[in-house]
């Protein structure tokens, strides 16, 4: 190797960029493929199980696009957050942790709400979930701007304590224990009021719940955000060079506590649309939201439109293995984060690709 | 009575042999300048290879040794994607915990599904009995002896890694050029030190580490395969945690290993305790489980605070920590 | 005679930026050559290649008589070569002993061996150094980093050491002691290499002068058969007379006022030491001084990005010391700099021309929402005045060739229609047509009464266009003169540090008559 050099690309082509992330998910699939095949499973029938989502030949099909949606909403919505907090280079990874504070501050609303108007029910929840969640992210980032603490291991550290607090409130029966079920004498979480429900457009059989919609709106809101208001343009130039900003007599503190607390909150709101649209809360319902945004986020390079697409990409992913699981008891859910994990390492190694060249020595010195 | 005592204290050492592989791997890693948030997975795999050829051998020295060299595997493929591909630490690192716990599922459902199932381990060496080693004289001791001198081989290799590992960074120039380059890589580099292949060395020999913790717990606590629940169960992150506490010294982490082991046994056996000794200690069946459980996390994250809060120069947080080095960038 | 080094034919290119061009350069065994030359003579460059961090394009290095390849710092380091730069290359947090020890060979390979520490502590001895071993970095002086960078290279055993710039962090009693070692060196069979600008020192430590000039080798003296206004001629040359309109107009009242000013650098050493200065309205100030005079400092303490330690500074009348550089810039005071790698300040690398263009006034429009088309307009109006080469508006900065980027810099700043202009290298590494670009832009903006503060590198282009030049050496005021009334070894010997004229005939340079401040504030 010692002839060889490597060396930074002076250009980087779109073009090739994509091509080689094609190659890298094709490589990957092949993989899969393999590690089906020895377990002697038809790769071309699972995937195909698993890329249709199990509507091919399912009367029930437009449970498969509810299920899949209930799945895509969260990741969708906690992705474009962790992308507004990685272009500041804050690299938070507690969005486990936020959206369980936004998801029990939500639930507080909820099963207290019987009675009230649907449409101020889940507005409400709403809000306390984003205030909860931005607080909790705006604590974060003072303490990094202020004493350069590692945001990297707070969030870690936050992400586990939040997930003991909601195991505890579902294990333990007591009076003052409002999200657990009354009826049972073992402590299991209560539903919710009809009040908190999420509501949805009904088109025929199928519900299209205005979670849904308002993700998606959110999406545009957020690309608008970045590309054309003052904040964005903020965001991007201290994400680009804090120097810069400073040169530029920006408040680059007040801008990462400011984004920061619009990155939590979003998280917040995708927890208070998820019990909202499932009617209750467990210790489960992150569906590993928080790690898997993480990784959405970056194999998107953090860009809105790439990050809509990856998401749905991905929700397609694993809700296609947990149809697919149904049929092929060998391959248990878990196939998705194997797929997926595969996939990123592709990427990776396709990114650099894109990015580095090697050249000899001899050039160098020439060039 | 003592029995529970003793039973207490025995599993304070079962329960928390594995931490201190997982911190003593990952301080090796992080001491180069590396955050490796894939301690979960590396021990997931670390923990399923070993078992598994471990058990179709029926020896628990060839389990060792496939369990290292398993998940040393996975600390190269972390080390070429950081350090060779200049790839994001965190990611990569999340990836591989969310790679190697779903690896460990895969192989799990697809042996249990099929004809032969589930590898048992009673009846064969590597079953918790027969770990055991007797030490004459000292395991006969009796109530200290049981609790402290019964245990298997890895358990006093733990510490015994832990031990090394100290004398390695306090006492030895290869150990100094590895604190160099997670403090200062561009230093270390002009100066003739190979940043790169000192990176990779010392993230696979810690990963390979971290794996033999993954396998301790296999053996000890698991057993049976889960569905539902993996055997690391999150002691990859409780690692992460007391490297803060332990202030990246191998030494420490001994210490806050058992403190936590401490704790963590408690939360197992508070019942039996309190049963034991209902008027001294009634009241630890009144504190929940989970309390006990969130303990690491919460200190570490009041750690955390206060260290950057106070003077920077008693942290033992190497300076370049996660970011990656290219010698082109000066 | 025997050569520890010879340079032979080196040449060294950057592109199109020729570096070294056919330097030829020997350092005599056990002698002490002291390598004088401007920023942007190319010393660095030429120190760089000896000590493996770049290679030549073309030429041979011979060490010792036998010719050799330096491919990295490690060759560099086995041919017995040492270098002390200039920014210490220390990890803080550990001992000088433990820093010292990373980079040795052989002995005590694995387990740290007393004999280590005996050796570091002989070498220490044999040079009279007073070092304590086991101090940490973090807690040292800077003078004692220093010690600790030249006992290191010794401890490597390098029988050739480089030293760029030693004596800038230290006080004269140091500088004493530090020459002292240099002596015993010699004495021990050492050659050594000292690139340094003062040319007092210059005197009284080398045998002989290698003076390099844009990038050329000018020649070798033997230093006892020289004086310091030779050196200066050789290091500046004669003056080239230039084209540049230089246009006469009225002045007006000081805009900007400098007293007493006193500013610390990054290491905690004295950047800028009590001066004083001002600029009128319509007129060209320039600042000559070798690099790291604290150029760099003092535009940014102006600008509002630096604390100062002492002084004043008073724009229209109102103090502006301790203002966000915000409320400077709507003050009127705009601050471009060019740092040597360009992209280090004051523009985002990966954003478009637009968006680097607004970076000081994108709050300006109404509403949420940056208004990206005026943006695009201006950024267009930039570029075809100052005839930037780019394939469109949207292109990120990064990938603009470097003269291109220093045009939408100061493009920007010019934009914003300050009063005062301060502009640092605005020309580093331009071509001529693009220069000249430049400096009419510079003069337009001095026709409609603008102040600026021309900071630069080629004393030939400040005389022709500025009105008059302020020298700094070290961070000292050397005296104010008028482009017309002076001469280029005048300012060459200023800027040494060898003449100093601000108190001369019985006025004071830098006070202005019709100074804002009054007699109690403004202390000369």
């Amino acid at each position: 190797m010692r002839r060889y050099h490597l060396v930074r690309r002076a250009d980087a082509k779109l073009n090739r960029t994509l091509i080689y992330y094609a190659i890298g998910l094709l490589v990957s699939l092949t993989i899969g493929a393999i590690l089906l095949w020895a377990l002697g499973i038809n790769p071309f029938q699972y995937y195909g199980k698993m890329l249709t989502i199990g509507l091919v030949g399912n009367k029930y099909g437009y449970k498969s696009i509810e299920g899949l949606l209930k799945v895509f909403v969260p990741l969708l919505i906690t992705s474009l957050a962790l992308s507004l907090s990685f272009k500041m280079r804050f690299w938070n990874i507690g969005g486990e942790g936020e959206f369980l504070i936004g998801a029990i501050c939500a639930s507080i609303v909820a099963f207290n709400s019987s009675g009230m108007p649907n449409f101020v029910t889940v507005v409400l929840m709403c809000l306390a979930a984003m205030i909860s969640s931005g607080i909790i992210g705006v604590a974060i980032a003072a303490l990094k701007v202020k004493f350069n603490t590692n945001e990297t291991l707070m969030t870690l550290m936050l992400n586990y304590i939040m997930l003991y607090v909601i195991r505890y409130i579902g294990d333990t029966k007591a009076d003052w224990n409002f999200f657990l079920r009354e009826d049972s004498e073992r402590p299991i979480f209560g539903s919710f009021p009809e009040s908190a429900m999420m509501g949805g457009i009904p088109l025929g059989k199928f519900k299209l719940l205005w979670a849904v919609i308002i993700a998606v709106l959110l999406t545009a809101i957020v690309y608008i955000y970045l590309k054309y208001t003052k904040h964005g343009y903020e965001i991007s130039v201290v994400g680009d060079s804090a120097a810069t900003a400073k040169y530029a007599g920006m408040g680059v503190g007040k801008i990462v506590l400011r984004t920061m607390f619009i990155s939590s909150a979003l998280i917040g709101l995708a927890a208070a649309l998820a019990v909202s649209s499932a009617g209750t809360i467990s210790d489960t319902i992150t569906n590993d939201v928080g790690w898997t945004g993480i990784i959405v986020a970056w194999l998107s390079k953090l860009s809105v439109p790439a990050v809509f697409v990856t998401a749905i990409l991905i929700s397609i992913l694993q809700y296609g293995c947990q149809a697919a699981a149904t049929q092929y008891p060998a391959i248990d859910v878990n196939f998705a984060d194997l797929l997926q994990g595969i996939i990123l390492f592709s990427v990776l190694v396709a990114d650099f690709a894109a990015n580095f060249r090697l050249i000899k020595k001899e050039d160098a010195k020439n060039a | 009575m003592l029995d529970v005592l003793t039973l207490f204290l025995f599993n304070i050492i079962v329960y928390n042999i594995p931490l201190l592989y997982g911190t003593t791997g990952e301080i090796m890693i992080e001491k180069s300048g590396s955050l490796n948030l894939g301690v979960e997975g590396t021990m997931a795999i670390g923990a399923v290879a070993g078992y598994l050829v471990g058990a179709r051998c029926d020896n628990l020295f060839i389990a060792c040794v496939v369990s290292f060299i398993a998940s040393g595997l996975v600390g190269l493929l972390f080390s070429f994607l950081t350090v060779t591909l200049q790839a994001n630490q965190n990611v990569t690192g999340l990836t591989i915990t969310t790679f190697g716990v779903a690896f460990y599922y895969f192989v799990g459902n697809a042996l249990s599904n099929s004809p032969e199932g589930w590898p048992k381990l009673s009846g064969t060496r590597l079953d918790a009995q027969s770990q055991a080693i007797h030490i004459p004289g000292l395991s006969d001791i009796p109530f200290i002896g049981k609790a402290f001198f019964s245990h298997g081989i890895l358990v006093y290799a733990g510490i015994l890694i832990a031990i090394l590992m100290w004398l390695y960074f306090k006492k030895t120039v290869p150990g100094l050029k590895l604190r160099a380059i997670g403090e200062n890589p561009a230093a270390a580099d002009s100066l003739g030190v190979n940043v790169a292949l000192y990176k990779y060395a010392h993230i696979i020999v810690g990963s390979g580490i971290m794996g033999l913790g993954g396998l301790y717990m296999g053996l000890n606590m698991g057993g049976t395969f889960e569905g539902s629940n993996c055997w690391i169960n999150g002691y990859g992150w409780i690692s992460i945690a007391l490297v803060i506490f332990a202030n990246w010294s191998p030494a420490k982490a001994i210490l806050g290993t058992f403190l936590f082991g401490f704790f963590n046994t408690l939360r197992v056996q508070n019942a039996a305790l309190a049963y034991a000794f209902p008027n001294a200690l009634g009241w630890l069946t009144k504190i929940p489980s989970h309390f006990f459980s969130a303990l690491p996390f919460i200190i570490t994250l009041i750690v955390l605070i206060t260290s950057s809060l106070t003077a920077k120069g008693k942290s033992g947080e190497p300076q370049a920590i996660g970011r990656n080095y290219y010698r082109e960038d000066r | 005679m025997e050569y520890a080094i010879e340079l032979k034919e080196i040449s060294k290119s950057f592109g199109p930026v020729a570096a070294n061009k056919n330097i030829n350069l020997s350092l005599a065994k056990g002698e002490i050559l002291a390598l004088l030359g401007e920023n942007g003579s190319g010393k660095t460059t030429l120190m760089n290649m000896l000590s493996g961090i770049y290679m030549p394009d073309s030429g041979s290095i011979f060490i010792d008589g036998k010719k050799v390849e330096i491919n990295s710092p490690e060759d560099s380091g086995k041919l017995g070569i040492g270098m002390v730069h200039q920014h210490f290359k220390l990890v803080e947090r550990f001992t000088a002993l433990e820093n010292i020890r990373i980079g040795m060979r052989g002995e005590g390979r694995f387990f740290h061996g007393a004999e280590v520490r005996k050796k570091i502590e002989e070498t220490a001895a044999k040079f009279g150094f007073d070092i304590d071993l086991d101090k940490k970095v973090s807690n040292m002086a800077v003078s004692e980093k220093q010690t600790l960078e030249i006992l290191k290279v010794l401890c490597y055993g390098a029988r050739i050491i480089i030293l760029d710039e030693p004596t800038a962090v230290l006080t004269v009693q140091e500088i004493e002691k530090l020459f002292n070692v240099l002596r015993k060196m010699k004495e021990e069979g050492h050659s050594i290499i000292i690139i340094t600008h003062k040319l007092n020192e210059v005197m009284a430590i080398s045998d002989r002068v290698a003076v390099l000039r844009h990038g050329d080798y000018i020649g070798t003296v033997v230093t006892k058969e020289t004086d310091e206004k030779t050196l200066t001629e050789l290091m500046v040359g004669r003056k080239i007379t230039l084209n540049i309109d230089r246009p006469i107009i009225e002045k007006t009242h000081p805009l900007l006022e400098i007293r007493d000013l006193t500013i610390k650098n990054d290491e905690g050493a004295t950047a800028i030491d009590h001066i004083n200065f001002y600029i009128r309205g319509g007129e060209i100030l320039g600042v000559a001084g070798i690099a790291g005079s604290g150029q760099k400092e003092l535009c940014e303490a102006i600008a509002g990005l630096r604390k100062i330690e002492e002084g004043q500074m008073i724009h229209e009348g109102e103090s502006i010391v301790g203002m966000s550089p915000k409320k400077i810039l709507e003050h009127g005071v705009s601050m471009s700099f060019i740092p040597e790698d360009r992209l280090g300040m004051g523009l985002a690398p990966s954003l478009s021309i637009t968006d680097n263009m607004i970076l000081k006034n994108y709050n300006e429009s109404k509403g949420l929402f940056v208004d990206r088309k005026s943006a695009r307009e201006e950024a267009q109006k930039v570029i075809d005045k100052l005839e930037i080469i780019t394939p469109s508006t949207e292109t990120p900065v990064r990938r603009l060739s470097g003269g291109n980027v220093q045009k939408v810099l100061l493009g920007r700043e010019i934009k914003s229609g300050p009063n005062v202009l301060i502009t640092a290298y605005p020309v580093r590494g331009l071509d001529i047509n693009s220069s000249y670009t430049i400096y009419n832009i510079l003069n337009e903006e001095k026709k409609k009464g603008v102040g600026i503060l021309f900071v630069g590198e080629d004393l030939d282009v400040m005389l022709s266009l500025c009105d008059k030049i302020m020298v700094i050496c070290h961070g000292r005021l050397q005296g104010v003169v008028n482009s017309d009334h002076t001469t280029k070894e005048e300012i060459g010997l200023m800027m040494t540090g060898t003449l100093n004229i601000v108190n001369k005939d019985g006025k004071t340079d830098g006070i202005a008559k019709d100074s804002a401040f009054t007699d109690e504030e403004g202390k000369a």
